[in-house]
């Protein structure tokens, strides 16, 4: 009987295309916009995600707070500090620096342009991995030497010396005061995730390179930042406030007197935000879904009071209130879902699409889509409910005698 | 012995002659200012098997008498009883039911569902009675050959003349065996060649079995018929045998259009009727 429905929904719907067409178009829109604004939701947050991947998960920042009156010197970390921490969390420190960071002017040859210079251990390669194409890496010598030898990107490298291998190529430039002449032992490429390629558009004008930590945590020992990453793994909430209470032992301070910044933390808050606000654009796309049934609701009026005989027809041969009724509602849902599967392929091709023009990643759950066309037959349901029930209630004497 | 089982009534058996006894059955309509009394008083038995017409003018209360014979329809004040079920006692879905088993209709303007093939429309009341789809297919091109329109079990009413269209209704009215047939002005839109046709598959039906009532204003139709019922004014004047029924030209073939129904027990329910229908295919008359 469903099914003898079913086919009877689609005669009656293919009977009227035109204007069946024009009542589902509510509904494409309405599931159309839904899917697509989840859609483009689920993947900026695909985005923000693998862009904190690639920061790293468990990096985190701790700092003496900002909204402390009576900041010492003795709150700032000192290199000593550091390798406390270290040797008390063991492994499950990963690295650890001051995060200490300068940019400068330099100049090789003719050409002079702004460096930002980042402090790195000879291990940080290992929570930040870039590909070192030519030269090599720092390593502890460097570290440890102090020596003034540099890591630059290959795009800074082509900016200031005009070739990607750079290696042995020297420039000047001053750091803290002191002017003096660095090597660059290795040239590094780092490739952008889409969502970086995406915010920086091309190319930056300011030069990359990383540089001992040690040339800048010199002669003044007191950084502001203690900046790590845990071991892959590691639970960031447990050690974090492991972390902080051994740094307020250490330093003589409160645990609440830091302040902390975490990936995590970070990524939760975006996260939070993005899901915000694809649920609240959702919402209002789901409006025009509302306006879809109310559109379905009209048509099924119309269609009962132009089959008013045809009912009449029906009770006559023996069909109950049921049988009228169910027909009716058959045909509505069929109409409202027949609606949702064309928005749905509309949204899943324009989100596609759209997603490879800007070469993204998309991410379209089928969840969401099972989710939409089933709630477009309920939409067809609910707003088909009063039409059927009129056509279920007509009178067969009334019914048979419309012209 | 009736009415005892009120949800289905139309499962009981009833071994009675009359098909229909009307018994001081009124009709008024309430219109709010005006109440028009539509039926007065009318009694009336029609046995199991006969072939009546009903005659009278428009407003004469003929249409009136037809929709409450069809079920379609309450009477105001008395009963109708049909195969023994009082129907005034019975709820909507109930007639449904009724009109489902009990009557096949055959109207004046065909009434057959536009857009939809002579097969299905002639399918309708089987699939109201839940019959498998493999069954009542089979049976409506049986019925449709009987009419000897086999060939035109596709065709959508709008590609059928008119005499074609009526047949298919017949086809349709005869689907779920039911002891009454209908018919309401059933030559009303058709030419007197369609007309006569129509009248000699009635004859034909009638000597199968068949209880046939038509409502008609016109003599020559009536004539086919062995009772005629004159109406005028909401009440019966004259009830008559027809001592020579106009006879059919034998032209008509409906083999296996009707099965006997006078002698067996009534096959209310739908799983009875397969049953009983395939037990008896050898059942045929004609």
């Amino acid at each position: 009987m469903l099914i003898e429905n079913m086919i009877m929904a689609f005669h009656a719907i293919k009977a009227n295309k035109m204007r069946s067409f024009l009542t589902m178009l509510g509904i494409i829109i309405g599931i159309g916009s839904v899917i697509s604004i989840v859609s483009i939701g689920d993947t900026m947050r695909g985005l923000f995600s693998d862009l904190y991947k690639d920061v790293g998960i468990t990096q985190a920042y701790i700092s003496i707070g900002y909204w402390l009156d009576d900041i010492r010197q003795s709150d700032y970390f000192t290199l000593d500090d550091l390798e406390r921490i270290k040797e008390v969390f063991g492994d499950e420190i990963a690295y650890i620096d001051a995060d200490s960071a300068t940019s400068s002017d330099v100049q090789a040859g003719r050409i002079k342009m702004k460096f930002n210079f980042s402090g790195i251990d000879y291990n940080y390669i290992d929570v930040q991995p870039v590909d070192i194409i030519y030269g090599r890496y720092l390593n502890k010598g460097d570290i440890l030497g102090r020596r003034k030898n540099v890591v630059i990107k290959v795009e800074s490298a082509e900016q200031l010396f005009g070739t990607e291998n750079a290696v042995g190529k020297t420039f000047r430039t001053t750091i803290y005061g002191y002017t003096d002449e660095y090597t660059v032992v290795g040239v590094y490429k780092k490739e952008m995730n889409a969502f970086q390629a995406l915010m920086m558009g091309g190319r930056s004008d300011t030069g990359s390179a990383y540089i001992p930590y040690t040339i800048l945590t010199w002669p003044n020992d007191l950084n502001y930042y203690c900046h790590l990453f845990a071991a892959e793994g590691t639970d960031m909430n447990d050690f974090m406030s492991r972390l902080l209470t051994y740094i307020a032992k250490l330093k003589g301070r409160n645990a609440s007197d830091y302040y902390t910044q975490t990936a995590v933390e970070q990524m939760g808050s975006v996260d939070g935000v993005m899901g915000a606000l694809s649920s609240a654009v959702g919402g209002i796309a789901a409006i025009s879904l509302l306006v879809g049934g109310i559109g379905i609701m009209n048509i099924m009026l119309v269609s009962v009071t132009e089959r008013t005989r045809e009912i009449g027809i029906r009770k006559a041969l023996g069909a109950k209130t049921r049988d009228v009724l169910i027909q009716f509602l058959t045909e509505s849902a069929i109409l409202s879902a027949s609606g949702g599967i064309i928005g749905v392929a509309l949204a899943v091709s324009l989100v596609t699409v759209g997603g490879m023009a800007l070469g993204l990643p998309v991410i379209i759950k089928p969840m969401v889509i099972l989710l939409a066309v089933s709630f477009s037959a309920v939409v067809g349901i609910f707003f088909g409910i009063y039409p059927a029930s009129k056509a279920a209630k007509a009178d067969p004497i009334d019914a048979l005698r419309y012209e | 012995m009736f009415g005892r089982n009120k949800l289905s009534p139309y499962v009981t058996e009833n071994l009675s002659e009359d098909l229909i006894r009307l018994e001081n059955l009124v009709k008024i309509y309430d219109t709010g200012a005006i109440k028009v009394l539509g039926l007065k008083k009318i009694n009336l038995t029609i046995q199991r098997g006969e072939f009546v017409a009903i005659m009278g003018h428009s407003g004469s209360g003929k249409s009136t008498l037809m929709n409450i014979l069809g079920c379609l329809d309450r009477p105001t004040l008395g009963h109708y009883y049909l195969d023994g079920i009082d129907t005034a006692s019975l709820s909507s879905n109930e007639l449904s039911a009724v009109r489902n088993l009990k009557i096949g209709f055959v109207f004046q303007s065909f009434n057959l569902i536009s857009r939809t093939s002579a097969l299905k429309n002639v399918e309708l009341p089987m699939t109201y009675a839940r019959i498998s789809k493999r069954k009542r297919s089979e049976r409506a091109m049986e019925l449709l050959e009987c009419v000897g329109l086999g060939k035109r079990a596709y065709h959508m009413p709008n590609e059928l003349s008119g005499g074609q269209r009526q047949r298919v209704a017949i086809a349709r009215a005869l689907a779920n065996e039911p002891p009454l047939i209908l018919a309401d002005e059933p030559t009303g839109n058709l030419d007197t060649a369609a007309s006569i046709e129509i009248m000699e598959i009635f004859s034909e039906l009638h000597k199968a079995g068949a209880t046939v009532v038509v409502v008609t204003h016109e003599e020559n139709i009536a004539a086919f018929t062995h009772r005629i019922i004159r109406f005028s004014d909401g009440q019966i004047v004259s009830d008559e045998r027809n001592p020579n029924p106009t006879p059919g030209s034998g032209d008509v073939h409906t083999k296996g259009l009707y099965k006997n129904r006078a002698t067996g027990a009534q096959r209310g329910q739908s799983k009875e009727l397969e049953q009983a229908k395939d037990a008896g295919k050898g059942d045929n008359v004609c």
